[in-house]
């Protein structure tokens, strides 16, 4: 029962997490239209840039302020330089951001190096929780998740580039003719995205292992979260992220961890099944 | 002479029954011509390419003549690879009887899977088919005794005819050679049927628009169904190929990455283009051939050369070669 209560949190908190990276792949995807193979790889160049910043400075908490930031620069450059010149073509961008994928990918293995390295937890106190030591850091990586999160949900409902944000996606011509710069908004919401996926890639960092290749394992999971929550529909996104998340925890306390994966996925499959447009698609279309 | 040249060529690009037939004489040539001015790597290279090229040719149809996107095609390659690798090691089958279970055994699971997967559009079909191919590359990781695990699954090939003293097997590099291309070409001619056959037509139909097509009487759920069947058995025999090619199966054919590959090499060759899926995936593994010896980090290049191929071509290769053959 204990395992079972504890690996549950750590489902929920890892749920949390990608639900942060997932939110970025959705406003890219609902609001480019952008379907973005590397937004695995933008997570994974976010715990490398944390790996890194600590090397040098010695200070975990630099690292979460610096590497959104630095996130952010990276993502309007790629908007810039990839996403734009192939705009409303969707399926082109697949190609574009697996280009993008390759490319990040190989450019962290050839500074970074190929082998997984760990982080420092920044915070090394565990505290007993039914009876088992659990880490402090686990607990802080949920709240600094939750914060980002909502911290995102005021800023698309309360400032003026958050509306503008969403009234873009519900008609960028619209949007264009009331003096909106789309333009910009496009490349903005490309860098947010890049920027909380990197975010989620600091948070993460001293949890897993820090890897060239850990982006491969998240993007479908990502994709996951974004399609079963409905699409368009954020707050489903994250719901949807933290259940599945949750739920293979649960899993894993009776089964070993593949198990428990083929678990989640059939599970996703039998809702895509019954509700074709994800579980929250009657709230909001 | 140059002038009376040129619209021979553009008829037969533009036909594709003739443009299949220009392709089958080259591929049967290839043999004789690559070693007077190349290595003869280049022809083990040549056949391994027209199997993948297989494998985003199943793409191909579902993408560009059915409008599905589907990022799950590995799934039934692997099932392909699979089918043979266990047949031969587990069931002691021969060639014939391993390549039918291989083939056997993707088409039924396009069957399954698809039944369920093309009641969904756009988006929703392809994240069903990334988790589809996602749970049986999972299930052949852990279920080692069967399929081996990380490790995959070697095998010796057995003969593709025996008579005593005349033997033909695919350790001889030739009889490889024509082995391969024999089912290539055949699928190839394959799809070629299917798209000039009415079923093909409906297929454009059910692209174009899902809903006109049901009011004109069409069976749209049957027509994407029979698609998404036809596609599975394609990339099962590509599957099959690649197994008898590498003598070897292993799970990670089956991961959604290959799968996100061969999307990239139809789009890059040129979405609903008949031959498209083979100069994509030519292309981008000629690169990736070259590339590698000349640098440790050539992806970067890779990558780079990808984003740049589809900025400023599009269509594809494909498109790029109507358009230089319209001026």
């Amino acid at each position: 029962m204990e395992t079972f209560v504890l690996l549950a949190l750590n489902g929920l908190i890892w749920g949390l997490i990608i639900a942060l990276i997932a939110l970025g792949l959705s406003i890219i995807f609902g609001l480019l239209d952008v379907i973005n193979l590397a937004h695995g790889d933008f997570f994974m160049v976010g715990s490398v840039l944390a790996w890194f910043v600590l090397d040098t400075t010695g200070n975990f908490w630099i690292a979460l302020l610096i590497v959104p930031l630095i996130g952010f620069v990276m993502g309007s450059i790629c908007e810039y330089l990839v996403i734009r010149p192939i705009k409303n073509a969707a399926a082109l961008t697949i190609v574009a951001t697996f280009g993008l994928s390759l490319f990040l990918q190989e450019g962290v293995r050839a500074t970074f190096g190929a082998s997984p390295k760990r982080l420092m937890v920044p915070v090394d106190q565990t505290f007993s929780l039914l009876g088992i030591e659990y880490e402090v850091y686990r607990l802080l990586a949920a709240l600094f998740a939750i914060l980002i999160i909502s911290g995102f949900f005021i800023f698309l409902h309360k400032t003026k580039i958050g509306i503008w944000m969403r009234a873009v996606r519900f008609n960028p011509e619209i949007a264009t003719a009331m003096g909106i710069p789309t333009k910009k908004i496009y490349l903005f919401t490309f860098a947010i995205g890049f920027a909380m996926a990197a975010q989620g890639g600091v948070v993460a960092a001293p949890i897993t292992t820090v890897d060239f290749q850990s982006g491969v394992d998240i993007l479908p999971f990502c994709f996951m979260a974004v399609i079963i929550g409905g699409l368009g529909n954020l707050e489903g996104t994250v719901a949807a992220a933290i259940i599945l998340s949750v739920f293979e925890g649960m899993v894993t306390s009776f089964a070993d961890p593949t198990l428990a994966r083929i678990a989640s996925l059939s599970l996703m499959c039998i809702i895509l099944i019954i509700k074709p447009h994800g579980i929250f698609s009657g709230a909001k279309s | 002479m140059e002038y009376s040249l040129v619209p021979k060529v553009k008829s037969i690009i533009q036909d594709k029954r003739k443009l299949f037939y220009l392709f089958s004489i080259i591929t049967l040539a290839v043999p004789i011509i690559i070693p007077v001015f190349f290595d003869p790597y280049w022809i083990k290279l040549y056949s391994e390419i027209l199997i993948w090229s297989l494998l985003a040719a199943s793409v191909n149809i579902l993408f560009g003549y059915l409008g599905l996107l589907s990022f799950g095609q590995a799934l039934f390659f692997g099932f392909g690879m699979y089918g043979v690798a266990i047949a031969i090691t587990k069931f002691g089958f021969g060639l014939w009887g391993s390549f039918a279970f291989g083939i056997f055994a993707s088409t039924l699971m396009a069957l399954i899977s698809g039944s369920l997967a093309v009641r969904l559009t756009w988006h929703y079909f392809a994240i069903i088919t990334v988790i589809f191919s996602l749970i049986f590359y999972f299930v052949a990781l852990t279920w080692k005794p069967i399929t081996g695990g990380d490790d995959g699954l070697p095998f010796s090939p057995p003969n593709i005819l025996d008579l005593g003293n005349f033997k033909i097997s695919l350790t001889n590099s030739t009889h490889q050679y024509y082995f391969i291309i024999f089912f290539v070409l055949l699928c190839y001619y394959f799809i070629l049927k299917l798209l000039e056959s009415p079923l093909g037509k409906a297929f454009i139909a059910v692209k174009e628009n899902n809903l006109k097509s049901e009011l004109i009487g069409l069976d749209t759920y049957k027509i994407k169904l029979l698609g998404f069947v036809f596609a599975g058995l394609i990339a099962g025999v590509s599957g099959c190929l690649l197994a008898f090619y590498g003598r070897y199966a292993s799970a990670s054919y089956m991961f959604y990455h290959v799968s996100g590959e061969a999307v990239v090499w139809t789009i890059i060759g040129g979405v609903g283009s008949f031959l498209g899926p083979i100069f994509g995936t030519g292309l981008l593994i000629v690169l990736r051939e070259e590339l590698s010896h000349t640098w440790d980090h050539y992806l970067l290049i890779v990558g780079a050369l990808v984003i740049l191929i589809v900025i400023f071509f599009p269509n594809g290769i494909s498109g790029l070669l109507k358009k230089m053959l319209k001026n």
